[in-house]
């Protein structure tokens, strides 16, 4: 797979579009009563189509609190928050579900059924939107986007690590949802499967106007974002281009090669 | 096209295991149908003589209260009996308990003696039918091929004592054990009857042509049975006690009665095949348990891109569903099985009707349906934003 020309970073959004996210005030508590603690402080954001926008942040900072929340898998609490046009601060369980088919997920580990094959796991997200004629002609047309035509009817047995991201990246985007959250979708791959990965997602990104919200600590991969958030201890601490992070954080704790493009 | 079939394919995918899965339902099954069996045969047992009576109306002795009780009643309530109209024929049945002395361990032990005219179809069993001639041979009896070891050997041409008299055995029949037969049937005529059994020793009772066992009466096929036995009852002295053979209120049906109210078969067996059932709602809960324990975080997924609750409570118990079916027949087969060992070894009649395979099916059913119910408890609450981070 052949590496994609980045547009240029940019944390302006494209005219007249309307933001995908767009969060104001957020705050977040977990628990009850005596033992409830804040985790996520006023955080307002807007994310646009098109953009690949990474968060970062030490392991607490609440990145994952947020990515949950934008996911509609969890009910926000104050503030607000609109994905895709939609309020979601009050919306009940049952909503949430309903917004949830909207978005594609790729998790750290992919999470295939064993028992199924590439294309029928692909299949299991098509039939969300009620297409069982054209489920598999769909699942194999975006296996075919992600390289992976040739492997449709192999279990994820038989596939390696990068192929069966690539299969879960496959269920993600089969429905063309509007927004992609990614939470470490490299973590368990070697360097080069790595790679692929986001050049496919950027690819996509790309082709189709979505969002993109990355969790990652992979250093390796910041170049393909857009925008880079930080999150500490809950708070929304800087939201740049990558050279502007690459800039802002000390040089020797980052490989500079890794954003030379 | 249809939607993907997640629950059968997560079911087999891993051979060794859905084995595995297999055989437990099919013991569970095995479980239910052997205690559900062994109580069948001892209630159906008891009413196979019985439904080898060749009549439609039955006298008995009113205090009769069981084929164990062994009180008679006077002959001429047959010939009164046959006077009325719409009763084409009274047979007599005499019924006595005798030592029968096994050839090759000279010990005895007791047998049940039947008798009746043999040139009157009074048991409808072919090879005594057949035998007719011969029985009519003094001293000479059929013996039940279905009676147990401890008679010895159950063939045609056995000469041996019973009731330390000589008697040869012409033939043999199949019809089986129960309570009252000890340890197996024997048919004679009556005329040999009385030979065996009119001038036995002081202590023992002696029978003659005076008083029968049970009375059978032959009705015109025009007749109304319950109206008959009505006729009957008003008609005869209150000493015995005139019954349909078939029907609610019949002689089989009360025989048959009186062994379900009237002993702890029913308690003990029902209590095992409770068991059974339990048995087979924890290896199932397990089995289900396991599977969605192992793909907790693809369920989880499932959640997270947009499935609810229902879908994923249909799809563990469509697993149930599929184990209940998957189990069940190789648990029928071995059960059929273990039903004819079963009948070999003790005499008794086990039975397996369609209606009794229905009724276990359902037990099995309701069975993966509880187990199902709750493991599936484990999906329900899964929160899907767990998967992240995960």
């Amino acid at each position: 797979m052949s590496s994609v020309p980045r547009s240029t970073a940019s944390s302006s959004p494209p005219a007249a579009a309307e933001a995908s996210i767009q969060v104001r005030d957020l705050n977040y508590f977990f628990g009850r009563g005596d033992l409830r603690k804040q985790v996520l402080y006023t955080i307002s954001l807007d994310l646009y189509p098109g953009q690949i926008v990474i968060m970062t942040g030490p392991s607490g900072s609440g990145k994952t609190t947020l990515l949950t929340l934008i996911g509609a898998l969890r009910s926000a609490q104050e503030g607000s928050l609109r994905v895709l046009g939609q309020e979601l601060v009050g919306l009940g369980n049952r909503q949430l579900v309903e917004i949830r088919r909207n978005i594609g997920f790729i998790f750290q580990a992919h999470n295939l059924f064993e028992s199924l094959t590439a294309a029928q796991n692909v299949e299991m997200a098509v039939e969300l939107t009620g297409n069982f004629r054209g489920k598999r002609k769909q699942a194999v047309d975006i296996l075919g986007q992600v390289g992976l035509a040739e492997r449709a009817d192999y279990k994820p047995a038989q596939l390696s690590g990068g192929q069966k991201q690539r299969v879960a990246i496959a269920r993600a985007l089969v429905n063309q949802p509007q927004l992609i959250l990614a939470d470490e979708p490299t973590a368990a791959l070697d360097k080069q499967s790595g790679r692929d990965v986001v050049t496919l997602m950027q690819h996509l990104a790309q082709e189709r106007g979505c969002t993109i919200l990355m969790v990652t600590h992979d250093n390796r991969i910041l170049d393909v974002a857009d925008r880079i958030i930080n999150l500490v201890d809950g708070r929304l601490e800087s939201d740049e281009s990558p050279q502007q992070f690459v800039d802002s954080h000390t040089p020797k704790a980052l490989d500079q090669k890794m954003f030379l493009m | 096209m249809q939607r993907t079939p997640l629950a059968l394919l997560n079911l087999i995918h891993d051979r060794k295991k859905f084995l595995t899965s297999m055989a437990g339902v099919a013991f569970a099954v095995l479980l239910m149908f052997l205690f559900t069996g062994f109580k069948n045969a001892l209630y159906d047992s008891q009413t196979q003589l019985l439904e080898k009576l060749n009549g439609e109306i039955v006298i008995i002795n009113r205090l009769k209260e069981n084929m164990f009780v062994p009180r008679a009643f006077a002959r001429r309530r047959l010939y009164q009996a046959q006077a009325f109209d719409g009763v084409d024929g009274a047979y007599a049945l005499y019924i006595s308990d005798a030592r029968w002395k096994n050839p090759d361990t000279r010990k005895s032990r007791p047998v049940r003696v039947i008798a009746y005219n043999p040139s009157e179809p009074v048991l409808a069993i072919p090879e005594v039918l057949a035998r007719e001639q011969d029985l009519k041979l003094p001293n000479t009896a059929m013996i039940d091929s279905r009676s147990r070891a401890e008679l010895g050997p159950l063939e045609t041409g056995i000469i041996t004592e019973l009731a330390d008299r000589e008697i040869r055995i012409v033939g043999t029949f199949s019809l089986g054990t129960d309570f009252a037969s000890g340890n197996g049937n024997l048919i004679m005529s009556d005329q040999n009857f009385l030979r065996f059994f009119a001038n036995r020793g002081p202590e023992e009772e002696e029978r003659s042509f005076a008083t029968v066992d049970i009375g059978l009466l032959r009705v015109a096929p025009s007749a109304n049975i319950d109206s008959l036995v009505q006729a009957l009852s008003e008609g005869l002295p209150k000493d015995v006690l005139v019954l349909p053979m078939d029907g609610p209120t019949g002689f089989i049906a009360r025989e048959r009665t009186y062994w379900e109210v009237n002993t702890t078969i029913g308690f003990i067996f029902s209590l095992l095949t409770t068991m059974g059932f339990v048995v087979g709602i924890i290896l199932v809960y397990q089995i289900l348990y396991t599977d969605v324990a192992d793909h907790w975080s693809e369920y989880a997924t499932l959640k997270a891109i947009g499935y609810n609750n229902a879908y994923l409570f249909g799809v563990v118990i469509q697993e149930a569903i599929i184990l209940s079916v998957l189990g069940f027949i190789p648990g029928l087969l071995i059960s059929a099985l273990f039903y004819n060992l079963g009948a070999g070894v003790t005499g008794l009649l086990f039975k397996m009707t369609l209606e009794r395979i229905a009724n276990i099916y359902i037990l099995t059913l309701v069975m993966c349906l509880i187990s199902g119910a709750v493991a599936v408890r484990k999906v329900q609450h899964t929160d899907p934003a767990e998967v992240f981070g995960l």
